[in-house]
């Protein structure tokens, strides 16, 4: 921390007279500070703001490094932003603090048999706060909804201190402006969440996956479509694309006889391919992408009738590099797709794909963004590929909320 | 009065067959369904393309006039009330449905399509449109936007913003902006998510895209007859409990059930406190759920059940429900509808208070209720021809919106703030919060053009900043942790 009007000392005092000693220390430049409630939150972002520190806002850091790189001088943690506030069961409706993990919430959720209907990646560090700001989802999205669809309430902090509340306790509810749909997705950019309330769903009891194989992804898209055709409703569809083949994954949930009446009409759908049960670890295989080192990860958003056909595609653009991809798609038209460059291809095959991708999603409303990458293949790229005609609306939208750039400035799309 | 010269121009903008300046021809205009607010528009423009739109909004935003975008005026908050000397911008004309995609599982309609038609337009595919309010035959696409309308079926299927992908808009300034896509999370902030339900005040919606959703493979609706709406209620309470999503709980008091029954013939029982539930998805699963639901109604003193038996009966019991708002004109004079949410598990002591407080100013309220996301409409009945009565009728209906804050819940599930609840939603969110929501609106409307003095309790302007740190009322009573 080194502008011309405060020094590292003073600023850890300053932020350790708000947050307690013993939760405020530097690290490197960056002083990081763990405030207990939304008043100490407010109170550091109100120095912040006054000072013109850069504020990271962050949870359990594991999607710390999506988005552009951010110089911040204050690293915020949510860590003591922990507790469950309410669990009003009768109303499927809950209350967290932004700092509670994805798994804590879910395991207090499950006494009443009762969830949050999403499957984000690594729930046993990812906190509630960075899944919102990343607006992460799994899976289960195809029946449930995106988080904006299941989140009804949130306690945001401003970058000048202001403490706002935004939709309330009830899940049927059009007062006001929806900020928490704002919040969700903004990377940290507009303010700092300190609650959410979310509505909640009864927890699946029974389920059953199958899964057809296939060598080549275009082979899936007929009865893919014709199983989103159907009455049946599955609780997640996805393809996997990779060096083994393709995959087509599908998971029903259900009372009495709804299950073997899905393994009927599936085996019908699928009668030509093959479709057996398989196990629950396909659900997990999104996350495995992000283990491979070295691999440029990117968010492919496409219409839902593509899904196979463009991760066949990727597939060739790859193989005809000598490259190899492995893609996980989602069947609402989200794809996760880990492109693995090999040592000689170097820095040039992930630019070209992508460059390739986005031109082929573009014309539909489809989007690539990074979220993954080696340094030297990173700095090179437009990791976000914005080209919304509501960008300026955005900056405007930001600089009201965060007149001084303080909160992640530069994270987010169009440098936002 | 708008000048001349303006009147000149927006002749030019939307063509003479789309302006109207008659004061007997502006009258059409100068409520919605909110009918005891009334305003005269200075002009309406009815322009059939966005490119009008767009050269409508201009002018209003050289001359500074204020606009308001209106669908079939349906709307019972106001939000159609025009702009004293005004410019009201009708999207009655703009009523195409523009594209199909059954592969993609959307439709692009323009504004001024009915909801309804939506629905009636992909149905031989097997697919609907999933909102449904009440006034779904006449309230237009554009309207549920600005409303984010819901519907007695958004238990399961969510509201207007659930199904809304993506939106082209005319911005205050006429500035054409893309908002969302078809394609999942596009990069940016989730504007199109702001936008639905924003009730006119941050630009006007020229396209709309919609999910459409695959039919369910079987539907069944249960009438379940009880002494009283709280044993109704509790049966509601069970239903979830039980692990269900129904896709209608809906509950009449005698009241509601007896306007119905003299409007529609419903066939109803005459019961205390009448239940509808409503189960779709996969034949196996409903029939299992509807034994347990029919189980639950009878543990709880349902001495009627009633599985509708054919698609007609079905639709019989549900236009006697969407009917119930109209049909209370049948037996009183005058009435006002309200739209509070409570948490459901607050019904039986809000429904008890809600008498008490009638019972005190000697009124009947009727009540009629999405029961599963609590959702309620007391319909406050009285006569306007008795001196003072509809003030006492409107002081119940706002007093009835404060018990629903204070239970936790909201003053309005799915009319809208508009001009009716402008006060309350004071009463529901304190200044920080409306504060913040008045950034959204300046950066997307600086001078306060769309839809002026609507929703928010007083007006502000954009070139207020924020001033220094308020604490939140919650702070200073020292209960800061608790919200």
């Amino acid at each position: 921390m080194s502008t011309a009007a405060l020094t590292l000392d003073e600023g850890l005092a300053r932020l350790g007279a708000i947050a307690g000693q013993a939760h405020t220390r530097v690290r490197g430049e960056t002083i990081e500070v763990a405030p207990a409630n939304a008043l100490e939150t407010a109170a550091i972002l109100r120095f912040a703001d006054q000072n013109g520190l850069a504020v990271s806002p962050a949870g359990g850091g594991t999607k710390i490094g999506w988005g552009n790189p951010v110089e911040a001088q204050i690293r915020l943690s949510l860590e003591r932003m922990t507790a469950v506030r309410e669990h009003s069961w009768q109303d499927m409706t809950c209350t967290v603090e932004a700092g509670c993990t994805w798994a804590d919430l879910q395991t207090e959720l499950a006494h009443h048999g009762q969830t949050v209907a999403l499957d984000p990646l690594w729930p046993k560090r990812a906190t509630i706060g960075g899944i919102v700001a990343a607006n992460d989802s799994g899976a289960l999205r195809l029946k449930y909804g995106a988080l904006r669809d299941l989140i009804i309430g949130m306690t945001i902090v401003l970058a000048d201190g202001t403490i706002a509340k935004s939709g309330g306790k009830v899940v049927k509810n059009v007062a006001g402006y929806d900020l928490h749909k704002l919040m969700t997705g903004s990377f940290g950019t507009l303010g700092v969440m300190t609650e959410v309330n979310f509505r909640l769903h009864p927890a699946e009891e029974r389920t059953q996956t199958w899964t057809a194989n296939a060598a080549d992804a275009a082979e899936l898209a007929e009865p893919l479509r014709a199983l989103l055709d159907t009455q049946m409703v599955p609780s997640a569809v996805q393809l996997r694309a990779g060096k083994q083949g393709c995959a087509l994954d599908v998971r029903v949930a259900g009372r009495g006889e709804a299950i073997k009446d899905c393994e009927r009409r599936l085996s019908k759908i699928f009668s030509e391919i093959g479709m057996a049960p398989s196990g629950e670890a396909v659900w997990g295989v999104r996350q495995e992408l992000y283990d491979a080192a070295n691999a440029t990860i990117l968010k492919a958003s496409m219409l839902p009738a593509e899904v196979c056909s463009v991760s066949a595609e990727v597939r060739q653009w790859a193989a005809a590099e000598g490259a190899a991809i492995e893609c996980v798609a989602y069947a609402f038209g989200l794809a996760t797709i880990a492109l693995h460059a090999t040592t000689d291809a170097a820095t040039a095959f992930p630019e070209r794909i992508i460059a390739r991708l986005r031109a082929r999603l573009r014309p539909t409303g489809g989007s690539v963004v990074v979220l993954a990458a080696p340094d030297e293949i990173r700095a090179g790229l437009d990791l976000w590929g914005c080209h919304s005609d509501a960008l300026g609306l955005m900056r405007e939208i930001k600089r009201r909320f965060d007149p001084n750039r303080i909160l992640n400035p530069g994270r987010f799309a169009g440098n936002i | 009065m708008l000048h001349p010269n303006q009147i000149a121009e927006l002749r030019e903008a939307v063509g003479a067959d789309g302006l109207i300046t008659g004061a007997s021809q502006l009258q059409t205009y100068e409520c919605d369904g909110l009918t005891n607010f009334r305003v005269l528009p200075g002009a309406v423009v009815l322009p059939r393309t966005t490119e009008q739109v767009q050269a409508a909004v201009r002018i209003c935003a050289r001359h500074k006039l204020p606009f308001v975008s209106r669908g079939a005026g349906t709307g019972l908050s106001g939000g159609a009330l025009p702009a004293e000397g005004g410019v009201v911008i009708s999207l009655a004309r703009m009523n195409r449905i523009l594209e199909v995609d059954y592969a993609n599982r959307y439709v692009v309609v323009e504004p001024g399509v009915i909801n309804a038609h939506v629905s009636q337009r992909v149905a031989a595919q097997g697919y609907f449109y999933a909102p449904d309010p009440s006034s779904q035959s006449v309230c237009t696409i554009g309207g549920n936007v600005a409303e984010n309308s819901g519907g007695a079926h958004c238990l399961k299927y969510g509201f207007t913003v659930t199904h809304t992908l993506a939106l082209e808009v005319v911005l205050p300034s006429g500035e054409l902006v893309h908002l969302g896509s078809a394609a999942p999370d596009a990069p940016g902030y989730d504007l199109a998510g702001v936008f639905v339900g924003s009730e006119g005040t941050l630009g006007v919606a020229t396209k709309i895209t919609l999910r459409i959703v695959k039919r369910p493979e079987v539907v069944q609706t249960l009438l379940a007859a009880f002494d009283t709406p709280q044993a109704a209620g509790q049966t509601v309470s069970d239903i979830i409990a039980a692990g269900m999503l129904p896709s209608a709980l809906e509950i009449m008091d005698t009241l509601a059930i007896e306007a119905a029954e003299a409007a529609v013939h419903a066939h109803y029982p005459k019961c205390g406190g009448l239940l509808l539930v409503e189960l779709d998805g996969q034949a196996a699963e409903v029939e299992t759920l509807m034994r347990e639901v029919r189980a639950l109604a009878e543990k709880n003193g349902a001495w009627e059940t009633r599985l509708a038996q054919s698609e007609q009966e079905r639709a019989l019991i549900w236009k006697g429900r969407k009917a119930a708002f109209a049909a209370v004109g049948r037996i009183s004079p005058n009435y006002i509808v309200q739209d509070g949410v409570i948490p459901r598990t607050a019904l039986p002591q809000v429904l008890a208070e809600i008498e008490r407080m009638a019972a005190t100013v000697g009124l009947r309220v009727a009540n009629v209720f999405h029961a599963g996301d609590g959702n309620l409409h007391p319909l406050v009945l009285y006569d306007r021809t008795i001196q003072g009565q509809e003030e006492i009728a409107l002081d119940l209906s706002y007093r009835i919106l404060h018990l629903c804050v204070d239970s936790g819940g909201s003053i309005t599930g799915e009319h809208g703030v508009g001009k009716e609840k402008q006060q309350a939603l004071g009463y529901m969110f304190a200044e920080p919060d409306l504060a913040t929501m008045q950034l959204v609106r300046c950066a997307f409307d600086p001078e306060s053009l769309a839809n002026p003095d609507k929703v928010f309790p007083r007006p502000r302007l954009c070139a207020d900043r924020p001033g220094p740190y308020t604490p939140h009322p919650l702070e200073t009573a020292g209960v800061a942790e608790i919200f």
